[in-house]
């Protein structure tokens, strides 16, 4: 046992899922506000998204490492959708709520850090990536963005190690 | 008929030759019955696990056609659609079931659902399968007691779902035994509840009841868990609510006390009233004489009769003054009259006399003129006490004798009892005569004597009431007391006969003077 000071301590697992929940919650609320938006609220062009279906049997079959690089290429991904509603809305509260969400992927991207997953940079242009789909509404992207947080991150956040020890 | 089974896993499958048949269970009774209550839309729908998954809805069986009619299709988002196999399963009512039943099924992502009769679209439903959950109840419900008073522990095993055990919210009822209705408890993410406030020495009754709590997954309440009944521990009689009781108790037995010692002499005279002794009214009666009042009469000097507050509670005995008898100038008896009155009285009487009035105008005239001679020499003599009589006492008693029968028989005034007859001055009028009879009897025999206080002393055995027209003196020691009832009063004064009253005592005539003088000198004294 030595210590070195200076060192940082590493962070410690966020495994309380009522962070998640409230991220979620966002994200819902979101998608009413987009369900009441008549004008300025649209796509111009189709935008890639994760897909978020889950079967539990297909995802225990994968490992740690497809799950966290599955889950983070589709927190990317939503960063990039988000991103691009963001730049051609026009109508102030739905942008409010984007802003928010993009706040909140960012948020889980720490918290995955916090649990240890290795981080996962997913490549620069979503050509050819499997596992998204293309959509071309607002509507659709929003759902998309709950239904990912909804599944695969929380199953991720779930299964992680880190909060197995705890647990235990 | 298809087999009905509680759990997906005990489905059972066969496969024909030529198509790929599955024997699925409808749903059970109480599922069915349930989501036809809860849920509006059609198909009814509901995920039971990570798997299974069931759609049904319910048509009339007369109107309802054969299954193969029927084509129920299904398409998660972005991909292909599928079509699922029927089943017809009967239901309560006259009624029909046709039912799906999907053991793959996929999450988070949108489920469009058609169902179609022969061409022609008659449900259409779009749901996510994480969000329509029905869940089974909990199993192994455990109820126990805590060790403390009015409180019940809960516990139940939660239905086996990864991942899904932080999203389940319980609902615990419990109930008094009889009442039908209950309170119900929400325990979150947990599979033990501590029921608190119950009644002592109950017996109770608890059901739990599962459902997703709608966040990340969601569904319907699942049916109630068979009942326990548990009863709660008899109350225990608090320590301090005892100690309590007794200090206050203790505190009001010492006011109590204190109280009855304050006032103990108040208590004793009503519980124990004082008997009355008549050894005061009595001297020596007991002491001396053993109680016997007849010796006790005897011994006491001149046989005076008692009269006390006893008898005449209301009156004092009021001192008798005898200041004369009557015949002031002509009876030796009579006190020596002033000169004038005497001459006056005498000039009177021989006036009266020599005119020949009758003794009824004389003896008026006569008891007028005493009465004015004796006020004179009850303020002469006794001015103080004369006054103080008059207006001190209420009356005032003037005995005088009178010679009714002077003329006929004096010496038998000693033999004849005569009444006399007494003037009482009262405050309210200047005289008021009383008419007493000193009742001397024939048969006294007992020694009468004036005593310097003017107090007649009679024989212990002696004169008897005449009658009850009469009234009655009663002499004490000390004074005189009369006990007599006004006759007549005021106004009176001229009607009243004067009597002489001549005790038969041992008073010789031949002492009369000397009684006279007795008077005299009680008079002048």
């Amino acid at each position: 046992h030595w210590t070195c000071p200076g060192l940082p301590s590493p962070p410690r697992p966020i495994c309380d899922l009522r962070v998640l929940n409230h991220f979620i919650q966002e994200a819902r609320d979101a998608e009413v506000a987009m369900k009441s938006c008549r004008d300025g609220c649209g796509l111009t062009e189709l935008v890639s998204v994760p897909q978020t279906t889950v079967n539990f049997d297909d995802w225990e079959r994968k490992n740690a490492t497809e799950q966290a690089q599955e889950v983070q290429t589709g927190l990317w991904l939503l960063h990039q959708a988000l991103g691009l509603l963001q730049a051609s809305m026009t109508d102030v509260d739905l942008n409010n709520h984007i802003d928010n969400s993009i706040r909140n992927l960012l948020s889980i991207n720490a918290v995955l850090r916090s649990l240890n997953i290795q981080e996962y940079t997913p490549p620069t242009s979503a050509v050819g990536l499997e596992g998204t789909w293309k959509v071309s509404s607002v509507a659709e992207v929003l759902q998309v963005h709950v239904n990912f947080l909804r599944g695969k991150v929380r199953l991720l956040l779930v299964g992680a190690e880190a909060c197995q020890q705890d647990v235990s | 008929m298809p087999v009905v089974s509680p759990h997906p896993d005990q489905w059972t499958y066969w496969e024909s030759c030529f198509t790929l048949t599955r024997r699925t269970p409808p749903p059970s009774p109480p599922s069915a019955s349930m989501l036809l209550a809860a849920e509006p839309e059609n198909p009814k729908c509901f995920a039971e696990g990570r798997k299974a998954f069931t759609c049904f809805w319910e048509e009339d069986e007369e109107r309802a056609g054969p299954v193969e009619q029927y084509s129920f299709t299904y398409a998660y988002q972005n991909e292909n659609g599928s079509r699922c196999p029927l089943t017809v399963a009967p239901a309560a009512g006259g009624k029909k079931l046709f039912v799906c039943h999907l053991d793959r099924i996929q999450m988070f992502v949108q489920l469009d659902i058609q169902v179609h009769r022969e061409s022609v679209m008659i449900h259409n439903r779009s749901l996510l399968v994480e969000l329509v959950f029905l869940l089974d109840p909990p199993e192994n419900v455990t109820v126990s007691s805590t060790g403390h008073q009015g409180q019940l522990n809960v516990s139940w095993v939660p239905p086996p779902l990864k991942y899904m055990d932080d999203s389940m919210i319980y609902e615990v009822m419990y109930a008094k035994e009889g009442d039908p209705a209950g309170q119900v408890e929400v325990a979150r993410a947990c599979s033990e509840l501590i029921l608190r406030g119950l009644q002592a020495a109950t017996r109770y009754r608890v059901e739990v009841r599962v459902r997703l709590d709608g966040i990340t997954y969601s569904g319907y309440w699942s049916a109630w868990s068979d009942p326990v009944w548990m009863e709660t521990l008899p109350a225990d009689l608090d320590p301090l609510i005892v100690s309590l009781t007794f200090i206050i108790t203790f505190i009001l037995f010492l006011l109590c006390l204190i109280v009855l010692l304050s006032h103990h002499r108040f208590f004793i005279k009503k519980v124990w009233p004082t008997i009355p002794v008549p050894d005061s009214k009595f001297q020596g009666l007991f002491t001396v004489y053993g109680g016997d009042l007849q010796e006790w009469l005897r011994q006491t000097s001149g046989g005076l009769w008692v009269t006390s507050a006893l008898l005449y509670s209301e009156e004092r005995p009021s001192p008798v003054e005898v200041l004369s008898e009557l015949n002031l100038c002509r009876s030796l008896a009579s006190p020596p009259l002033p000169p004038k009155a005497c001459n006056a009285s005498t000039q009177r009487d021989e006036r009266e006399l020599s005119n020949g009035s009758d003794s009824a105008q004389t003896d008026e005239w006569r008891a007028t003129q005493q009465q004015h001679w004796l006020m004179e020499r009850l303020r002469e003599t006794r001015p103080g006490m004369g006054s103080s009589l008059l207006e001190s006492q209420d009356t005032y008693v003037t005995l005088s004798t009178n010679n009714h029968s002077e003329e006929d028989h004096v010496d038998d005034t000693l033999e004849e009892a005569l009444p006399l007859e007494m003037h009482v001055a009262s405050r309210k009028t200047p005289l008021s005569e009383f008419h007493s009879d000193l009742g001397s009897g024939q048969q006294s025999s007992g020694s009468g004597r004036l005593s310097s206080q003017s107090s007649f002393e009679y024989p212990s055995q002696g004169w008897t009431p005449k009658g009850p027209g009469y009234t009655y003196m009663a002499v004490a020691d000390s004074g005189v007391s009369m006990d007599y009832s006004p006759m007549s009063r005021v106004d009176d004064l001229g009607k009243v006969a004067l009597y002489a009253n001549e005790y038969k005592n041992e008073i010789p005539p031949h002492r009369r003077p000397f009684l006279t003088r007795q008077y005299h000198v009680h008079d002048d004294g």
